[in-house]
């Protein structure tokens, strides 16, 4: 019998949204005990589309349900003494506490981090705001599309001529969120080991600045030498970058001096091999001879579909990639053979096809997944467990405190 | 007890391009002692770029393009050791050890074992068979350390079709279904440029999956392989996009800057050359606030404009006319009087306007490190603060070879005899020679043929 690598690590969930709850699922994905506290009314990421059947519906979201798997949910409004009164019963029990709140929310309420620790010795409070907990703009509003802006590569995305663009698909919060479980991890080892506290300030903003799409690269060029890097097209170089095809586009990289010849064999210009023209890379090459090698190119590409220039390009050992849409992606025979997708039945959306495991761990393997948490799924057994009755759980109900 | 979570951790790293050394980086900085394992008898592909010196002129010519692309010297200068002048090698070194030796010999298989013997983890980022090839597997590397932890993060996986499929970052961002939806709603994928996020996401994820296996290690003492396709990785990622795919059978196509009920949520143009100013606006009090600030009142009387579902319907428009009033604005004053009426809004800042950021110096972000062939400089810091137990870069990025006694005789426990016959075999050493570089150092411009 396999354990999972994070089993008994028991974490509180005050998230909402992308960045939090992603991390969450991180650690509840590989057998963390995750209980999602959310408001009354739900986490925010519940009213957001798409929607399941394109009819807006609590339990239907596809950004929640993907991003809650094997979590449990329980109600608690706390801006009321009763539900922080649970919460104080709920963190002698917890090793980590995951908050999303503006700063001093939760000290303002009695739950500061000198609060649980007193309440929990050796907590790890871990709390993710755009900005961190201190700094000027710590009043200033902030999302994904200005945390691109702002610390983010977005200046450097994009076609030059036109506006720049930003990473579709919310990935700042993504990658803010993994490093938010990865901090939340790194403090529980040590915690382990010392049984000492640690609260963790994580900023989206910083997050951003420290990635490695490009940023963290970018900075210290800056800083080694004031430049700055443009905007640019991908595709500017001989046999480079993203090309149309038959069903497509893709994107390959032929046009190095080292890998040129494996790519004139490839598209049949065997005749070119010893021009002695080519000689001249990288610097660039003769602009007739550039045209009748991307001529050739375009022809190749214009009898092939998506997959074929791929498999293709791989085997003549070209590094090359299909602009693959999500139809193209989820049929594609290697990530089936590898069996990434995972089916996940829920009661309001039947079963669909999840992204599975992220890695996979040779001793330490995933259990299949449990759907993401109806919303207050769990309040009741919670409540129970702490000893309310019946007829507390009603009494909550009418009081707003769940 | 460890100051840092990660002290007395021995991560042997033998990763190149982005992923890899960002996952070690990560482990690097939170106390973990990474080694990075480099041949000097032959050039690591995408690594120091030795291979790939250019003179300073050339480095100024290719700036002033625009094609600095992190990769630049200090001054761009390339020095006598431009290998270890590189920019963009040298913002994943910070915190970390260099070793030599060639994995791919005998000799240096040999002395790679004895590192493992000593070691708690492994990381790799190469294609299978270069890794079967040196006989540094999972099951190879058991054998020798039967506790060892093994992080492999090839692009595509140990198994499936694709296998042994070649990739950088922006090959995986296609392949995986970024580059599409990224892209300008009215655009082709080429305008979309290049991105790294699977680069970015893979190397934090990797650190995670490491802390996990750590973490399952000592409570029973039982090593793992973690099979990290760089491929896969991403995927949850995009989670709404996939199941709006298999859920609903929706390809939302490609999304560019628009969001899925807010508008405007765009960059508008601002006064001067390539400046811009990032507004998104979900509820009718900020975009009243928006135009006020804006002095717009025709477009807050707009019927097309009056709620938010009709804002979204008619964002093409709106977008266009408030490009039309926020270009006579400088960015940040517009950015501080935006914000200051509840409206969210941020500048796009540059590599200089990051490095000068307020929120970012006040915070302590940046930090200072030095060593003698790069210099002193600022580089930007760690990913999260600690509260109780303060936390800082240690050492400046590592120049090849510069531990090479510390690993071979403190760690590994070689004689200073067998330390010479390294030295004498060209495995330890701490610059390439001329014969591998193809040049003499300095660096000079090859004679031009023309």
């Amino acid at each position: 019998m396999t354990v999972e690598a994070l089993a008994g690590m028991r974490v509180l969930d005050f998230t909402t949204g992308v960045a939090g709850p992603y991390a969450t699922k991180l650690l509840a994905d590989h057998g963390a005990s995750v209980l999602k506290v959310e408001p009354p009314n739900g986490d925010s990421a519940r009213r957001q589309g798409p929607f399941a059947g394109d009819e807006p519906h609590v339990e239907g979201s596809a950004r929640f349900l993907s991003l809650n798997t094997n979590k449990r949910s329980m109600t608690l409004n706390l801006d009321t003494e009763e539900a922080r009164g649970i919460v104080r019963r709920l963190v002698p029990e917890q090793d980590v506490i995951v908050e999303d709140f503006e700063p001093g929310f939760l000290r303002e309420r009695g739950l500061g981090y000198e609060d649980l620790e007193t309440l929990r010795p050796g907590i790890i409070l871990v709390s993710l705001t755009p900005w961190g907990q201190f700094g000027p703009y710590v009043e200033y509003k902030q999302s994904d599309l200005i945390a691109q802006a702002m610390s983010g590569p977005m200046l450097w995305t994009g076609n030059a001529e036109r506006e720049p663009l930003k990473l579709a698909g919310a990935v700042s919060h993504y990658h803010a969120g993994a490093m938010t479980a990865l901090a939340a991890t790194i403090a529980h080892y040590r915690q382990e080991l010392t049984d000492e506290g640690e609260h963790v300030d994580i900023s989206i903003y910083e997050t951003q600045a420290s990635s490695r799409d490009r940023v963290q690269p970018h900075i210290t060029n800056y800083s080694y030498n004031g430049s700055e890097p443009g905007r640019r097209r991908a595709g500017v170089s001989l046999a480079t970058g993203v090309r149309p095809c038959a069903d497509g586009y893709v994107n390959i990289a032929g046009g190095t001096s080292e890998r040129i010849p494996r790519f004139l064999r490839m598209i049949g210009r065997e005749d070119l091999l010893g021009d002695e023209r080519l000689a001249a890379l990288p610097a660039p090459l003769a602009a007739e001879l550039v045209e009748d090698i991307e001529t050739s190119y375009l022809e190749w590409l214009m009898q092939r579909t998506k997959r074929q220039v791929v498999e293709e390009a791989q085997r003549a050992r070209v590094m090359a990639a299909a602009i693959n849409t999500p139809e193209d992606l989820v049929s594609d025979p290697h990530y089936r053979a590898r069996g990434v997708w995972e089916t996940i039945d829920h009661p309001h959306t039947g079963p669909v096809e999840y992204p599975g495991r992220p890695f996979i761990f040779s001793e330490t393997p995933r259990a299949p997944a449990r759907r993401a948490p109806l919303l207050g799924e769990h309040t009741a057994e919670e409540l129970t467990r702490l000893g309310y009755h019946d007829a507390d759980l009603s009494r909550l109900r009418e009081l707003s405190v769940i | 007890m460890p100051r840092l979570p990660l002290e007395g951790i021995r991560v042997v790293d033998v990763t190149v391009a982005w992923a890899g050394p960002s996952c070690s980086q990560l482990l690097a900085e939170w106390g973990a002692e990474v080694i990075r394992v480099e041949p000097v008898t032959r050039i690591q592909p995408m690594a120091r770029y030795a291979d790939r010196p250019s003179t300073r002129e050339q480095q100024i010519t290719l700036a002033s393009q625009g094609y600095s692309g992190g990769g630049g010297y200090p001054d761009f200068e390339p020095g006598d050791q431009p290998w270890n002048r590189n920019a963009s090698f040298n913002s994943n070194a910070r915190n970390k050890l260099s070793m030599t030796a060639d994995i791919t010999t005998d000799e240096g298989r040999d002395i790679f074992y004895r590192l493992v013997e000593k070691s708690d983890v492994v990381v790799e980022n190469n294609v299978p068979e270069t890794i079967a090839k040196a006989k540094i597997t999972y099951e190879d590397l058991r054998r020798v350390q039967p506790q060892i932890i093994m992080l492999r993060m090839p692009a595509f996986g140990l198994s499936g079709p694709y296998k042994e499929f070649r990739g950088l970052g922006t090959h995986i961002e296609g392949m995986i279904g970024h580059h599409y939806i990224r892209g300008y709603p009215d655009g082709t994928p080429d305008e979309a440029g290049e991105a790294f996020t699977g680069d970015a996401v893979g190397g934090v994820q990797g650190a995670f999956a490491t802390m996990l296996a750590l973490r399952h290690r000592r409570r029973t003492g039982e090593g793992q392989q973690i099979e990290l396709a760089q491929a896969e990785n991403f995927l949850p990622v995009l989670g709404e996009q996939i199941l709006d795919w298999t859920m609903n059978g929706h390809d939302a196509g490609p999304q560019g800057n628009q969001h899925r009920s807010h508008a405007p949520h765009q960059a508008f143009p601002c006064l001067g050359e390539d400046q811009w100013i990032a507004i998104d606006v979900g509820t009718d009090a900020e975009f009243v606030a928006l135009c006020g600030v804006l002095d717009a009142a025709e477009l807050a009387a707009d019927e097309r404009f009056a709620s938010a579902p009709s804002r979204w319907k008619n964002r093409t428009e709106l977008d266009s006319l408030i490009g039309e009033r926020t270009r006579n604005h400088d960015k940040f004053a517009l950015f501080h009087e935006l914000q200051g009426a509840g409206v969210a809004a941020g500048p796009l800042l540059d590599a200089e306007e990051k490095f000068h950021c307020p929120q970012l110096r006040e915070r302590g972000f940046y930090e200072y490190l030095e060593n003698s062939v790069v210099g002193g400089h600022w580089y930007p810091g760690l990913a999260w603060k600690t509260v109780q137990t303060e936390n800082h870069l240690q050492r400046a990025p590592a120049m090849l070879g510069q531990d090479n006694e510390y690993v071979y005789k403190e760690v590994m426990g070689m004689s200073d005899d067998e330390y010479q016959q390294h030295v004498d075999s060209g495995m330890i050493a701490d610059a390439y020679p001329p014969s591998v570089l193809g040049y003499t150092p300095p660096y000079t411009a090859p004679e031009s043929g023309t």
